[in-house]
């Protein structure tokens, strides 16, 4: 029954989202910013994973994002691959980079993970910065999007071509989280997000899970990152910043901590926020500021997870959080230092 | 290039004074509240700036110097109040999410006052120059800056090992329930601990202002290397934020002497092999933040 109106809903918002260009003139939005949209969910999803559901302050994100967009750029401009190669080898060098930074982040838990995940982070950033040759530096790079690939080897990727190849990889990657996330390994994640020493206790080796769920975040973030890339046919530094990282971080929280489709909702707010917002004032980081502030002190649990609470009218069930979806990942939590 | 050596060396402690000082205005913050404010540098820039505004409009830079890390004090003891006091409760990323909400506002109100350039704001004439040190001469106000930021790391030093309040403090970071229960009222520790940890911060935005520049990014700048002070020299020591902010200061001077390109990287270089040696940091303490 319960999965049967999930699939409902899924495919509900996939028939909506395949009509994005019919609809997108009418309210006079690029189909573009559709496309961001979507892209960005999927960082988002990327987030949510560690931080949502894992309970790990992943601020480190927009590296993996980054080198997901410095992937697809340098392979295109120096290897002249085709997009489906493009994305892979962005995905690929968000994976490897999350590979060479796990072992240092996984020596830490708690906000600690959080500083180690900027700090480590900052060093891509200034890789692109510094290696002008390679990268461009501090202008970034330019680089044509290429045909789309097998089998369609000379087929030009237009606008409404890029949205729809961005929902099929939007569809296929909610499918994947979700069954992931409801797997018994993501549900040793959420439990080491609710009392880590006790999974332990039970023998598993938390770092090891805590490794993979790097490694699928940075997966994710990776190929939205090649995406982005590909989308705006730029890859800039700013990509790997740690400002980009709160930004995820903020559209999660926006959206709903550890619910699936908080992160659609929080990216579609942002950019369609930013889009127009920025079109009207110069002061869009003003609007930014006070959005991140008022989402933290008044709407901890985002749109998703209000809405899953006022639905259920009761409070999360401890012992099964996930079944009751939108479950307690935003809420205030009566522990931590200084009570 | 060698001869260079000595005083890229000095310029390295300097700098490594100024990552110190942020960081241990961090620390407290982090030590007592679990706080991690992304907003230390806005403040640290925004000292910069009502010092600069303070001697356009006649004051002495003497007074600007006290002055204007004060007015940042009252700015952040409000903020503590009324928007990261209801966080205390949450876990630590809500505060960090909140705080760099306000940067990314005070970056874009810099912006409106004080233009999207960098404004001059050089020290008094009594600080120009060079002093000779016997083997070398070195800029007065560099020594100035060191003496200013030893001269108030001794003092916060004393104020918490040699005063009653001090020692509050330091046993609210140990147990804050038990201080509270003994009949200390917390509130007022969290918000004086907030306003020392801005005043530090105020008076090395007002000194970092004269010699690194002032532009309204200028103070977050600095904020990434306090950061990374504060994870290799250990969380919640605040002799480790010395001795990590003097490490980073040194290895980030040698690197842009021999090998400009990755000035940045080398203090990330440092921190993964101090993480990997000692992943609590030098001067870590046992059970802090796990």
């Amino acid at each position: 029954m319960r999965a049967r109106r999930e699939l409902a809903v899924f495919i509900l918002a996939v028939v909506l989202l395949a009509c994005g260009p019919l609809i997108s003139p009418l309210v006079h939005l690029d189909i573009s910013i559709l496309s961001e949209v979507l892209v960005t969910t999927l960082a988002v999803l990327s987030v949510n994973l560690l931080l949502g559901y894992t309970g790990l302050p992943a601020f480190g994100n927009a590296a993996y994002f980054g080198l997901g967009a410095y992937g697809a750029a340098l392979s295109v401009t120096y290897l002249h691959v085709d997009f489906v190669t493009a994305v892979l080898a962005g995905a690929a060098a968000a994976v490897a980079g999350a590979l060479i930074l796990g072992p240092f982040l996984l020596r830490r838990r708690g906000i600690y993970f959080g500083l180690l995940s900027i700090a480590f982070g900052e060093i891509f950033y200034f890789i692109a910065y510094r290696y002008t040759d390679v990268t461009g530096g501090e202008d970034g790079m330019n680089f044509p999007r290429p045909p789309f690939g097998p089998g369609l080897a000379h087929v030009a990727i237009h606008e409404t071509q890029f949205y729809y190849i961005a929902l099929v990889v939007f569809a296929v990657a909610m499918i994947a989280f979700r069954v992931v996330v409801r797997s018994p390994f993501g549900r040793t994640l959420i439990a080491i997000r609710q009392n880590e020493a006790r999974v332990r206790y039970l023998g598993l080796d938390t770092d090891r899970f805590i490794f993979v769920a790097l490694l699928i975040s940075a997966l994710l973030a990776g190929v939205s990152g090649a995406l982005f890339g590909l989308l705006i046919n730029f890859a800039y530094p700013l990509e790997l910043d740690w400002h980009q990282s709160g930004n995820f971080v903020l559209m999660m929280i926006l959206g709903g901590a550890g619910t699936i489709w908080g992160s659609l909702i929080g990216a579609l707010i942002y950019v369609i926020g930013k889009d127009i917002i920025s079109t009207i004032t110069p002061l869009w980081q003003i609007f930014l500021g006070a959005l991140f502030v008022a989402c933290v002190l008044g709407f901890p649990r985002g749109i998703v997870g209000s809405l899953g609470a006022l639905r259920r009218r009761r409070p999360v069930d401890p012992e099964d959080p996930v079944s009751s979806e939108a479950f307690d990942a935003g809420a205030p939590v009566e522990v931590g230092r200084g009570v | 290039m060698l001869h260079d050596l000595v005083p890229q060396l000095f310029n390295g402690l300097v700098l490594g004074a100024f990552y110190a000082i942020v960081a241990i205005g961090l620390s407290l913050i982090m030590n007592l509240t679990g706080t991690i404010n992304m907003a230390h540098g806005s403040f640290m820039t925004l000292a910069g700036y009502l010092a600069y505004s303070l001697v356009l409009r006649g004051t002495s830079f003497w007074f600007a110097l006290i002055a204007a890390p004060l007015i940042c004090v009252i700015v952040g003891v409000l903020v503590e109040r009324t928007l990261v006091r209801p966080l205390y409760k949450r876990e630590p990323f809500y505060s960090l999410l909140m705080t760099f909400g306000l940067s990314l506002m005070a970056e874009e109100i810099f912006r409106l006052i004080w233009g999207s350039n960098g404004v001059p704001f050089s020290p008094p004439a009594a600080l120009a120059g060079a002093t000779s040190l016997g083997f070398m001469a070195f800029p007065t106000f560099r020594i100035f800056i060191v003496a200013v930021l030893v001269v108030a790391i001794v003092a916060l030093a004393f104020f918490l090992t040699r005063t009653r309040f001090g020692l509050r403090l330091r046993a609210a970071v140990q147990d804050t329930e038990m201080i509270a229960a003994l009949g200390t009222n917390t509130q007022v520790l969290y918000a004086v601990n907030f306003g020392l940890g801005i005043f530090l911060a105020g008076i090395a935005g007002v000194l970092a202002a004269g010699m690194l520049g002032l532009s309204p990014t200028s103070g977050n700048a600095l904020l990434m290397p306090a950061f990374v002070t504060v994870i290799i020299g250990g969380m919640g020591s605040l002799f480790g934020s010395i001795v990590g902010g003097l490490l980073i200061g040194t290895a980030i001077s040698m690197t842009t002497l021999f090998i400009p390109a990755a000035s940045e990287v080398s203090m990330y270089v440092l921190m993964a092999i101090v993480l990997s040696v000692r992943p609590r940091g030098l001067f870590g303490e046992e059970g802090i933040f796990g």
